[in-house]
């Protein structure tokens, strides 16, 4: 990649991320011009191909090569009866000097028969484009009047564009107006996607075509195009953001538009680049802009002035109202004349000179960068107890200390340091300050910060006894650097400024190396049951049941007691089924307790019970007819006796 | 003092033992017999413990319910108590009384666990 195309990226991050009004993002950066250039240059075989890269590289205002031979090419292949062969031979001859196509009175008969409203757009454009470029009479009204019916019948972007381009190949006098009001129309038909880029859906060459044609028009009009100063940013985004064209009338098109968008008389759009990247220093003082058109042409006429300078985080005004001078096509300002800090600046910058510059407004981020050193580095060693004695070394940016240190877990090691700016002699907080222990063995590094303290003197201590986990208690010789970055510093540091030797208090085993176990499969997860209650012992539980039960021999023997006995039971088949089943009913409920559920039980329960409740009620009727044929009986008895 | 309750108690006992049919005699043996048990029981649960809570609250429920039916079943079948009852023979008491045993037991027997 190109440092242009490269610059133009980073500008477009710039400009996008700060700007709230539409900027030009999108260019034909030298490189770009040079390989439309190269497409367009390309070998033609045909009338057509001839017109789009003779015509295409006049545009673009490089050479075409070999005028002469072009100028062969063309008459050995024009067909004086085609329209298309005309307009193609015609359009390229008025591109070379000194080539002039015969034409016959027959051939301007062709071409004006064309004009009518029974061609199509194209064939008129063409044959109107013909007649003019071989300087032959024509009558513009008629082909107004031809071109406003077939604009009714052919209502799309490219005829309406064709129109427009022929219109402009017309005598001033003819009526116009009416062609002329299509333009605001087709601008009302574009697309505006995201608010950057401005299109037709019908895509890329529409879009150039519309523009070449709408510039061509006015300017032949004297009539300023209806565009807005937004619409002309966006067009040139999405004109030129496509980098790499399909087909050579695609090329064609692109090159006319940036002809058009860089010569008229309404609307140049300005690009301001910064030659590099956008920072200055001390060894690089000025700031130099690209002031160009969209083709990267210098706008030598152009002056660049400063509005205001400020820096990003407090907004103060550092610089303004500082003019650029023009220094080899390359706009210039040395910026630290103002001796500005260190940093990030807002710049917003203005084009002037000419009426017709549009996106003259532009703001840029500049970086101030500078050099850091690192002064007044003191080592030492202290004891924890008696912070006093100690003997503290000095070490020079950039050799290296010639003692090593050695700190056990009685003693802290200590650093001091500041941070100075080379080009002025002030303190620096830079972003990143750092002090790295690496150990020589284990290749284990430690990084610590350095913080300031309110002098800005920079402080950094270890204690070896709290710091001892993060060294994983690996006693030995380890490096000491520092390491100082920042955005805007042009020299970071990194500096192995001593070797230390750390002693830690006891020589644990090194933990093992987490890594190796991270991978391994965890021990499997057992499921843990409720635990059980505890249980009474044996000999108790067995007391109690044996209790429990005791009642009910009492029962038997009272029953006994009382006589109760089982001299009434008879044998009948219903007395024998209740019995048996109520005694089923008992079992029943015990199996449900050891085997079944709820249900089961309920369905056996139906058919038991069923049986049991039947065989019940005869047994109890039968038993309830003799006690009370007894009871008549012994009333009977009574009632006797009695009398 | 004493000498009036010894009294009372026997006085009460020879009432029993004579005017008491003994029908309900058999009734009343087999309700002490359920008290018994309950109490029992109780005690084991005052003594070792609650454990296995469901088995000793189904037991527990056991002895109550079936005390509150031999009770319904004695009321029932006293002759004392016919007026109150004339719709209810004693054949039909015994029945009922079969019957809700069998239902009490067998939500007894779910709960046992």
């Amino acid at each position: 990649m190109d440092p242009f195309r490269l610059l133009g990226l980073f500008f477009l991050g710039l400009v996008l991320g700060g700007a709230q009004a539409v900027t030009p993002s999108h260019y034909l950066s030298q490189s770009d011009v040079a390989r439309l250039q190269n497409l367009l240059g390309r070998p033609f075989s045909d009338l057509e191909s001839a017109y789009y890269s003779v015509v295409g590289l006049s545009k673009i205002e490089a050479a075409v090569p070999d005028h002469k031979e072009v100028c062969q090419f063309l008459k050995s292949q024009l067909d004086p009866t085609s329209v298309d062969s005309l307009f193609f031979a015609a359009e390229t001859s008025q591109a070379l000097s000194g080539c002039e196509i015969p034409v016959s009175n027959e051939t301007r008969d062709i071409l004006l028969a064309v004009v009518s409203e029974d061609s199509s757009m194209t064939q008129i454009h063409r044959a109107v484009s013909a007649l003019s470029s071989l300087g032959l009479p024509l009558a513009s009204q008629e082909v107004v009047g031809a071109l406003t019916a077939r604009i009714n019948k052919e209502d799309n972007v490219v005829a309406i564009t064709l129109a427009l381009q022929t219109a402009s190949r017309l005598s001033q006098q003819a009526e116009l107006g009416g062609i002329l009001e299509e333009i605001e129309d087709l601008t009302a038909r574009l697309d505006d996607l995201g608010g950057v880029y401005l299109q037709f859906e019908e895509g890329l060459e529409a879009t150039a075509l519309f523009v070449t044609a709408a510039y061509a028009l006015s300017d032949h009009m004297d009539i300023e195009p209806p565009f807005k100063e937004d619409q002309v940013i966006q067009l040139v985004n999405s004109i030129f953001s496509k980098k790499s064209w399909d087909s050579l009338a695609e090329a064609f098109s692109v090159a006319t538009a940036a002809a058009a968008l860089s010569n008229n008389r309404f609307h140049v759009p300005v690009l301001v680049n910064t030659r590099g990247p956008a920072t200055v220093s001390h060894s690089q003082p000025t700031l130099q802009l690209l002031v160009t058109d969209v083709l990267s042409r210098p706008l030598r006429s152009a002056s660049v002035l400063l509005e205001s300078a400020h820096a990003v985080p407090s907004k103060s005004v550092v610089l303004s109202q500082a003019p650029f001078i023009l220094k080899d096509d390359v706009f210039e300002l040395n910026f630290m004349a103002k001796q500005p800090a260190s940093g990030y600046y807002q710049f917003s910058v203005a084009v002037t000179g000419d009426s017709r510059l549009v996106a003259n407004q532009v703001e840029l981020k500049v970086k101030v960068s500078t050099e850091v050193a690192v002064t007044n580095m003191d080592l030492s060693v202290v004891d924890k107890d008696q912070s006093i004695g100690t003997k503290t070394t000095r070490v020079d940016y950039p050799s290296k200390a010639k003692s090593s240190f050695t700190a056990d877990s009685h003693q802290n090691f200590a650093m001091s340091f500041q941070l100075v700016d080379v080009n002025t002699g002030l303190e620096l907080i830079p972003h990143q300050t750092f002090v790295r222990l690496h150990n020589h063995k284990t290749g284990q590094e430690v990084v610590f910060v350095a913080e300031p303290d309110s002098k800005n003197q920079y402080k950094f201590e270890l204690d070896t006894a709290e710091r001892k986990s993060e060294f994983d208690s690996t006693s030995g010789t380890y490096s000491l650097y520092l390491i100082v970055g920042d955005a805007t510093l042009e020299n970071p540091i990194l500096w192995n400024v001593a070797d230390v030797v750390l002693k830690f208090a006891e020589e644990e085993a090194p933990a093992t190396i987490q890594s190796k176990t991270l991978y391994i499969p965890k021990p499997e997860i057992q499921h843990l049951f409720r635990e059980p209650e505890k249980k009474p012992p044996t000999v108790v539980s067995n007391t109690f049941t044996g209790l429990v039960l005791s009642p009910l021999l009492l029962l038997l023997i009272l029953w006994l007691k009382l006589g109760a006995n089982i001299s009434n039971f008879s044998f009948s088949p219903s007395t024998i089924l209740f019995h048996g089943g109520h005694a089923a009913l008992l079992g029943l409920l015990y199996v449900y307790w050891t085997h079944l559920n709820m249900f089961q039980t309920l369905k056996y329960l139906a058919i038991v019970g069923g049986v049991t409740f039947l065989a019940g009620n005869r047994m109890l009727a039968q038993k309830a007819v003799k006690r009370i044929a007894a009871e008549q009986s012994s009333r009977l008895a009574k009632y006797r006796s009695l009398r | 003092m004493s000498n009036s309750v010894i009294s009372v108690i026997s006085r009460f006992l020879e009432e029993y033992t004579t005017t008491t049919p003994n029908k309900l005699k058999v009734v009343d043996a087999y309700l002490l017999y359920i008290l018994l048990t309950g109490a029992l029981q109780f005690l084991y649960c005052l003594l070792v413990g609650t454990f296995p809570f469901n088995s000793f609250l189904s037991g527990f429920i056991s002895c109550v319910g079936s005390f509150i039916l031999g009770v319904c079943l004695r009321i029932q079948i006293n002759p004392q108590n016919k007026g109150d009852f004339l719709s209810i023979s004693p054949e039909r008491a015994f029945a009922d009384f079969l019957f809700a045993h069998t239902v009490l037991h067998l939500v007894v027997m779910n709960f046992i666990g």
